[in-house]
């Protein structure tokens, strides 16, 4: 855990403003810790430089497992395990079983993708975020920077952000 | 700079700010419920009770207490089934389709439309559940489990086996769609209430928004997964209906044995689905006073695509009877000439009138905008929606090949009382829904405020 | 020490040389009775288990109890799961037939028909099939009775025989009363008990009477009797109002007979031509190639008038009665005459002047001798209505001292009953045999009930030389006594009718049959076959001398031929019959072959009368009361409007109205025995004069398990021709769907994704032929009682749940012009032509069911069954709804051991009831999916006893209970895959050399049509074209 951390935090309420400031900031070889915003904001991983997510490589082969299990559970089940006749059909018969791969196809891939998205940006429901500004879930965009992986000032910094933009500019320790 | 389309009416109306969306959707979640909110429930209650007595009373003599008989072995129990699966899928529909096509217009009725999506497949679940003679036994002998009898499976060749896996898929995924999107709203009530200082409040709210933060690289990953699950559930919610629709397509009864069945029943799922949206959000609305979130535009775009599922699924009606006179075989042309003037031609015109006529009214703008007529309208097409079900599945069953074995079919107290009983559940949830969860997600409409609700500076 | 001296002790008690132990130290079980002792027999098992039901059915009036019966010590021959067979006869009043009793661990479970029987041939009838439901019937006397109290033997035999002394001495009247006996050990023991009582004599009456025949007969030939018919050498037969199939002297009989010349085939283009000219559509009617709407005033003209044209052929003197314009009666004379000596002329008139004529014309067409055996009598019927209508009068008079009422009801089903009963109590000794309490036995001051008949030992002489034994399948289960044994009681000899009866076979039949055996040896012989057949026929010629102008002016003077008011037609129903055994559920479940309705009863009017007084009787069986006033009398019955029923008459059913019979059939219809009047000597079925109906417009509604009447010409249900059509073209009357693909029209059989699967062993498969089906309905009750099929009652019939697996569907024709004119194929015409069309589980090798069944409770069998697993079954339904058939029925309630079902259902809800449950077969339970199974547990135990026997199974090993029962041989069941079966070369089947197991079979025979071929179920049952034999097709 980040103890002792002290933080700068620039808040902004227009995301537009916010985009410039980013990249303005991370032009002056600032490193920005993160960016908390109450809904998404178009652009700003690029911004940030953020590599793009693998989530749907996670969901491509959650999907692709889901497929085998289904085919193999119904040609062993009714194909080898015990036969039986229905309906004058062969044994194990194809074109009854597509429904049911389809299904299960979506459903692992679903689970397994939102499965690996809460572990990756570890989400549970008995962790307290460490929160900067109340108010980034509410109308306001809040930029952390932290000073110990910046060799920059506290001042200069709070400068940069001001003539980036930024409504005020605060500092939070942990 | 301020960026307000000429071309396309605003969402938003009464110039919203980001800061407003949060205050007016959480109001209602942290205030008292209003009386009218504690009359809804308690009416919902009592039909929930009468329900779960019909219920009771069936399990414990038999399907006996229902109408059915030798020859129509189904008629209240399925018709609710797929008359429910129907409405189940206007929500994800608006919130994965809509969001594929980025319409924006979706994003402050997708809420409300996905928690009624998630209960109406609920009350859809019971209907095959307590349909069954030994429920006992069969709500876990339909499921491919290793068992004590052997190796004795399930029957993969069945539709209704089709369907065990397509409604517990979508009843899943759509959940899982659906809570992704409260998470971060979940996270705005939390950190209001910690301003408030409201400590319990707080914890809950904390815990059901899994700790969220909002961090930049998380909503990068939160998007692509609704995006992944938007783009998971559009086949889904088509293939659903189409299975459903397969429980009769499948079948050699004539009337069911029609291979126009999936196309058609998913038009029709969505054309009831959005009606019902429509007669929950306009209630909703006013219940929250939520007029700038949900305009008449939106109302509008919804009538729209009601006429035009109306005028899909009037279309399929009409080429029903052409391949029944085109086959040639006398018992699929005499199923549809005894739908129309056998005994349940009441039944028949009922759907007509109120699927394929009614809809077209939409065509005028001045009905299509009135609130009004909408919302009489939107009841008016799942009264149609209902009796279109119950057409497929009495009047092609109870007069079939053999007329020896021809017979009618009369409803009891007991197949009434368990439509009920989903009612009763499905506005209890709704209720309970509307007052503890954000029934508009909050943070969507955020992301568009700026460029759609015109600031007045 | 070595190790072979060690001993192993085998217990603790060898141990301490227990000595009770060392005693039995070499046997491995001891005192387990596994070892047969040969005191104990199979008898003492029953009287064991006789008794201990007789205990179970008593306890459970107070408190439900379970009993078991442990095999303390295995009787010889009953052994658990082994069934047992015993040759015996059903007889209930004249109605005889000749039967084998299926026992299991003791009990009877089934009965079915003796095909070493020279009368009945096997056959069996509804009521037949169902008498093994009566032996359970709780109603039954649990023992002796005086007054309403229970008495022991010994007193009620002290008391009556005092009484009866005291009143031959006083010179009072005795009377035996009962119906026809056809047992000549039990005449002899009436005839023991008159010449102990001077004064007694005995009376014998029959329900319906056939005293008028009896007595035209002996005014034609000086004889009163009744010949055999053979219908089987009639190639025309013409009937007036004899429903010879159904009800009239020996249906079974008959219906076997002319079922031969109704049978078809390529080779054989021939088929005997029937006419019938009735009121109600019978089932004869029914059956009939050219029918004919009279009144019953008009039956004695029709006969006369067929009388002079035949005269007229046969160049004799016409006589003046007569009337012209009766539909095809011209047709019928013209070829009754071209078919003389092959030709027969039955008539159900009871009226001796129209028998006379009958007779005559039967002499004049040389039936005498062919068709007629006019010396071989039957006994069926024996009642003289003149001698009960003295006895009533006498008891109103009271000039009887005592009478004993012989297994007989008078005061229900006799016209005076109510007379009768009031002058019951002036009679100082009543005694009833009855072994329920009925309407009689309640009034009687001594209630001695007999055995059930499959407790009894007796012997039987239906007709001359034709005898047949019954002997008991079970020990007593109640303290009855045999009614033979107690009339020699009370005659002062205490001897057992069993050595009674075995007595007389000595003295009187075993020298004549000169088999060159000892008597034990041909008693048992007897015993085993069940009947025997002594000598010929006596061979004495009849020559026709009825003085037929007499009976010509008599007609006249009786019958009119254009009576305007309306006319009541009285008949027997098919299911309960005369009322004897109303409380058999079974027969009030059977539905009825025309009406289809079941528990209840009804007056039956014609589609123009019922417009004409407002009834309004819907599809659904929505009707309303007429009251049907006849002279002073008067009965409320609701209406049924009956396609076929002669307008301007009612027919109104016998056999309902009972008062003293059980919870079954109480106060269900009304009696409609009073309703017959005397006339011309002998009784009348049929009123004529000063009937009047009323409409009551109160609602009712009749249960009915098929209420829609026609097939709306749908070809691929129904396959029907005419001869002179099948004789050009064997496949007349064929539909041949074809499937229409995009280059060729194609047989729906041949489409299909999956190549289907071989029966390597077996496959079964049925066929059955809609021309010999006659619809009579004693498949469904053998099915019931076979396969433990529950019985849901009146209201659960009205809801459409009934659970027969085995229905015949009944079709009219309509005057629609053409096949897409719905709403006038619905209505059937005035005078239909039917159809009967028995409808099981097809057992598809495509089967629909199977496919949609999400758990596979519902699968194919290796040999072609579709079969039904209970167990895993979880009631969704959906194969029901996509059975094209409708053939699978759903446990909408729990049907055993439920108080809903208590009254309409004992065989599963009674401790007594239970006993006919056939333990070969699972009671369902609530909430699963039942159907017919082709008898797989008569499969399984034919191809175990094949095993047994180190055998192949060979054809008519396995015998489904349908099939059995079936008097006419419509159904046949076999293994298709055996080309040498009878169903193999029935259909004609040839196989595939490629892959001759295969599951399609390539079938021959030009009449066999899979009902529905075009949705391509491959049905493995198959039926032969319904073809009439008529000159002209009316589509």
């Amino acid at each position: 855990m980040e103890s002792n951390k002290n933080f700068v935090l620039g808040v902004f309420d227009d995301e537009d403003v916010l985009l410039h400031a980013v990249e303005k900031v991370r032009g002056k070889g600032v490193k920005i810790h993160e960016v908390y915003s109450p809904f998404p904001v178009h652009g700003l991983d690029e911004a940030l430089g953020y590599k793009k997510t693998r989530l749907p490589i996670a969901a491509f082969i959650f999907g692709m497992t889901g497929t085998s299990l289904a085919l193999i559970m119904q040609i062993w089940m009714l194909g080898y395990d015990w036969p039986m006749i229905i309906g004058g059909k062969n044994f194990a018969s194809l074109p009854p079983f597509i429904p049911v791969t389809f299904e299960l196809t979506v459903l692992l891939s679903a689970l397994g993708m939102v499965a690996t998205f809460m572990i990756v940006s570890d989400m549970k429901p008995y962790k307290w975020p460490q929160q900067f500004d109340l108010r980034s879930t509410d109308d306001k965009h809040i930029m952390a920077i932290d000073l110990s992986t910046n060799k920059l000032a506290k001042a200069d910094i709070g400068a940069i952000l001001k003539d980036s933009g930024a409504q005020e500019v605060n500092d939070k320790n942990f | 700079m301020q960026v307000s389309s000429s071309l396309r009416e605003s969402l938003i109306t009464g110039g919203k700010t980001v800061g407003d969306v949060s205050e007016d959707i959480c109001r209602q979640v942290e205030g008292k419920p209003t009386k009218l909110w504690w009359m809804a429930f308690g009416v919902s209650l009592v039909l929930l009770g009468f329900g779960v007595y019909t219920m009771s009373m069936t399990l414990w003599n038999g399907i006996g207490m229902w109408g059915l008989n030798k020859t129509v072995g189904w008629a209240w129990d399925i018709t609710n089934f797929v008359w429910w699966v129907g409405i189940g899928h206007a929500g994800t529909l608006i919130s994965a389709i809509l969001l594929l096509f980025r319409q924006k217009w979706r994003m402050s009725i997708n809420r409300a439309a996905e928690a009624m999506t998630i209960f109406a497949v609920i009350c859809a679940a019971t209907f095959p559940l307590i349909h069954m003679g030994r429920l006992w036994l069969g709500f876990y002998w339909a499921l491919p489990l290793p068992n004590a009898f052997g190796s004795l499976w399930v029957n993969f060749n069945s539709p209704l086996l089709w369907d065990v896996f397509a409604i517990s898929t979508y009843f899943t995924v759509s959940l899982v769609f659906w809570y992704i999107g409260l998470i971060p709203d979940f996270a705005v009530i939390r950190d209001r209430a910690v301003r408030m200082g409201n400590k319990t409040r707080a914890t809950i709210y904390n815990a059901l928004s899994f700790g969220w933060q909002g961090g930049a690289k998380t909503w990068m990953r939160y998007e692509s997964v609704a995006l992944i699950l938007a783009g998971l559930s559009t086949p889904l919610v088509l293939s659903v209906h189409t299975i459903v629709s397969m429980d009769f397509a499948t079948s050699v009864v004539p009337g069911w044995h029609t291979t126009i069945f999936p196309p058609y029943f998913v038009a029709g799922a969505i054309f009831s689905g959005f009606a019902m949206v429509l007669t929950l959000l306009l209630i909703t609305r006013k219940v929250f006073k939520l007029e700038d979130y949900i305009t008449i535009y939106h109302v509008e775009l919804m009538n729209i695509i009601i006429i035009v599922t109306g005028s899909i699924v009037g279309i399929a009606y009409i080429t029903e009877f052409f391949i029944a006179w085109y086959g040639q075989v006398p018992a699929e042309q005499y199923a549809f000439i005894n739908r129309m003037f056998g005994p349940y031609w009441w039944a028949y015109w009922c759907m007509m009138t109120c699927n394929v006529i009614s809809p077209q009214l939409f065509w005028f703008k001045k009905i299509r905008t009135s609130l009004v007529s909408t919302f009489v309208l939107s009841i008016v097409v799942n009264i149609g929606m209902w009796f279109e079900r119950f057409v497929i599945i009495v009047s092609s069953l109870h007069r079939d090949y053999l007329p020896s074995s021809w017979s009618m079919f009369y409803p009891t107290m007991y197949d009434v009382g368990e439509y009920v009983l989903t009612f009763g559940f499905f506005f209890a949830a709704f209720l309970l829904f509307a007052k503890f969860f954000p029934v508009i997600n909050m943070a969507e409409v955020k992301s568009i405020i700026k460029s759609s609700s015109e600031k007045k500076h | 020490m070595s190790i072979t001296k060690k001993t192993y002790w085998k217990g603790i008690q060898q141990l301490k040389n227990d000595p009770a132990f060392v005693k039995h130290a070499d046997k491995e079980f001891v005192d387990l009775g596994v070892e047969n002792d040969p005191r104990h027999t199979r008898r003492d098992f029953l009287k064991m288990m006789g008794f201990s039901v007789a205990a179970a059915s008593l306890a459970a009036c107070e408190a439900p109890i379970r009993k078991a019966i442990p095999f303390v010590n295995k009787p010889i021959d009953a052994d658990p799961s082994i069934p047992n067979y015993y040759a015996s006869t059903y007889v209930n009043g004249g109605d005889y037939c000749s039967v084998v009793v299926k026992t299991r661990e003791g009990r009877p479970i089934k009965i079915e028909g003796n095909t070493l029987s020279k009368v009945s041939m096997g056959g069996t009838n509804a009521q037949v099939e169902a008498s093994v439901m009566s032996l359970y019937d709780n109603y039954r006397l649990r023992g002796p009775k005086k007054g309403n109290d229970n008495a022991s033997w010994e007193d009620v035999d002290k008391e009556i025989t005092a009484k009866l002394q005291e009143v031959a001495a006083a010179n009072g009247q005795i009377r035996i009363v009962s119906n026809t006996i056809l047992s000549p050990s039990t005449k002899a023991a009436i005839e023991q008990f008159k010449s102990q009582y001077p004064t007694a004599s005995h009376v014998q009456y029959d329900q319906v009477s056939y005293y008028g025949m009896l007595k035209g007969n002996e005014a034609s030939f000086g004889k009163a009797f009744i010949p055999s018919y053979d219908f089987a050498k009639a190639k025309l037969i013409v009937s007036v109002g004899a429903d010879f199939l159904g009800t009239w002297l020996s249906p079974i009989e008959f219906t076997k007979q002319y079922s031969v010349n109704r049978k078809i085939s390529e080779d054989n283009r021939t088929m005997s031509r029937h006419f019938q000219f009735e009121t109600n559509l019978t089932l004869t009617g029914a059956n009939a190639d050219y029918r004919t709407m009279i009144k019953p005033s008009q039956q004695g003209l029709v006969v006369a008038q067929l009388y002079n044209l035949i005269a007229g052929k046969a160049g004799n003197a016409t006589i003046s009665a007569g009337m012209d314009k009766v539909n095809y009666l011209d047709k019928a004379a013209e070829e009754l005459w071209a078919n003389r000596g092959k030709a027969l002329l039955v008539c159900g008139s009871n009226d001796k002047d129209v028998q006379v004529l009958v007779n005559g014309i039967n002499a004049m067409l040389d039936s005498y001798g062919s068709t007629i055996l006019a010396d071989k009598a039957v006994n069926f019927r024996q009642g003289n209505d003149e001698a009960m209508a003295a006895f009533v009068a006498d008891a109103e008079a009271s000039r009887i001292g005592a009478v004993v009422f012989y297994n007989c009801n008078p005061v229900y089903d006799h016209p005076m009953g109510a007379q009768l009963g009031g002058a019951l109590k002036n009679i100082s000794l009543t005694v009833s045999t009855s072994y329920t309490e009925d309407e009689t036995a309640s009034m009687s001051a001594y209630k001695t009930p007999d055995h059930h008949y499959l407790e009894s030992w007796n012997d039987f002489e239906p007709k001359a030389n034709s005898f047949s034994l019954s002997q008991p399948a079970i020990t007593p289960i109640f303290k009855t006594r045999q009614a033979q044994e107690s009339l020699l009681m009370w005659a002062g000899q205490k001897v057992e009718y069993f050595s009674f009866v075995k007595n007389n076979w000595k003295n009187w039949y075993f020298n004549q049959s000169a088999l060159g055996l000892g008597f034990q040896a041909f008693w048992d012989k007897c015993l085993y076959d069940g009947v025997l057949e002594v000598g010929s026929e006596s061979g004495e010629s009849f020559s026709f001398a009825g003085d037929v102008n007499g009976a010509s002016s008599a007609v006249s003077a009786n019958y009119k031929a254009n009576n305007t008011g309306f006319e009541i037609a009285l008949y027997e129903s098919y299911g309960v019959g005369n009322g004897s055994q109303a409380n058999n559920p079974l027969l009030q479940e059977l539905p009825d072959p025309i009406t289809k309705a079941v528990w209840d009863h009804y007056a039956t009017i014609s589609q123009k009368d019922a417009a004409s007084l407002g009834v309004d009787n819907d599809a659904e069986g929505r009707t309303q009361y007429l009251n049907i006033a006849i002279g002073g009398k008067s009965v409320k019955l609701p209406a049924l409007v009956q396609p076929g029923q002669t307008p301007g008459t009612i027919g109104i059913a016998l056999g309902y109205g009972r008062t003293k019979v059980g919870k079954v059939a109480e106060n269900l219809g009304q009696n409609a025995y009073p309703l017959i009047v005397m006339a011309n000597g002998s009784l009348n079925y049929s009123v004529s004069t000063g009937v009047t109906p009323t409409f009551v417009d109160e609602p009712y509604q009749i249960a009915q398990t098929q209420i829609h009447q026609t097939y709306m010409g749908r070809s691929n249900v129904i396959q029907e021709s005419v001869l002179s059509e099948f004789k050009k073209d064997p496949e007349a009357g064929r539909e041949f769907t074809k499937i229409t693909k995009w280059e060729e029209k194609v047989d729906p059989g041949t489409i299909s994704m999956w190549k289907g699967h071989d029966y390597n062993n077996h496959h079964w498969g049925m066929s059955i032929d809609l021309n010999s089906c006659t619809g009579c309905g004693a498949c469904i009750v053998a099915c019931n009682v076979e396969n433990n099929v529950a019985l849901v009652g009146k209201q659960e019939v009205i809801n459409r749940r009934e659970m027969h697996w085995l229905r015949i569907d009944r079709y009219y024709s309509s005057d629609a012009a053409d096949i897409s004119d719905y709403e006038a194929l619905e209505h059937a015409s005035e005078n239909p032509e039917v159809v009967f069309q028995p409808m099981l589980c097809q057992h598809c090798n495509n089967a629909p069911c199977e496919t949609v069944c999400p758990v596979a409770a519902t699968t194919h069998s290796t040999e072609g069954l579709n079969q039904m697993t209970y167990n895993r079954c979880i009631g969704t339904r959906y194969c029901a709804n996509n059975c094209p058939y409708k053939v699978r029925r759903f446990n909408w309630f729990k049907y055993h051991d439920n108080q809903q079902f208590y009254e309409v259902n004992p065989s599963m809800n009674t401790d007594l009831g239970r006993m006919v449950l056939n333990p070969d077969v699972t009671v369902r339970s609530r909430g699963v999916m039942e159907k017919c199974s082709f008898c797989v547990q008569r499969i399984q135990s034919g191809k175990l006893t094949a095993k047994r026997e180190k055998r192949k199974l060979k054809d008519g090993d396995v015998v489904t209970a349908c099939q059995a029962s079936c008097t006419s041989g419509a159904i046949v069941f076999g293994d298709m895959n055996d080309s040498e079966s009878q169903i193999s070369k029935l259909l004609q089947i040839t196989r595939d050399e490629k892959r001759p197991n295969s599951s399609d079979k390539q079938i021959g025979n030009p009449r066999a049509y899979r009902v529905l071929e075009e949705i391509g179920v491959k049905p493995n049952i198959f039926y032969l074209t319904k073809i009439k034999n008529k000159d002209v097709t009316n589509a």
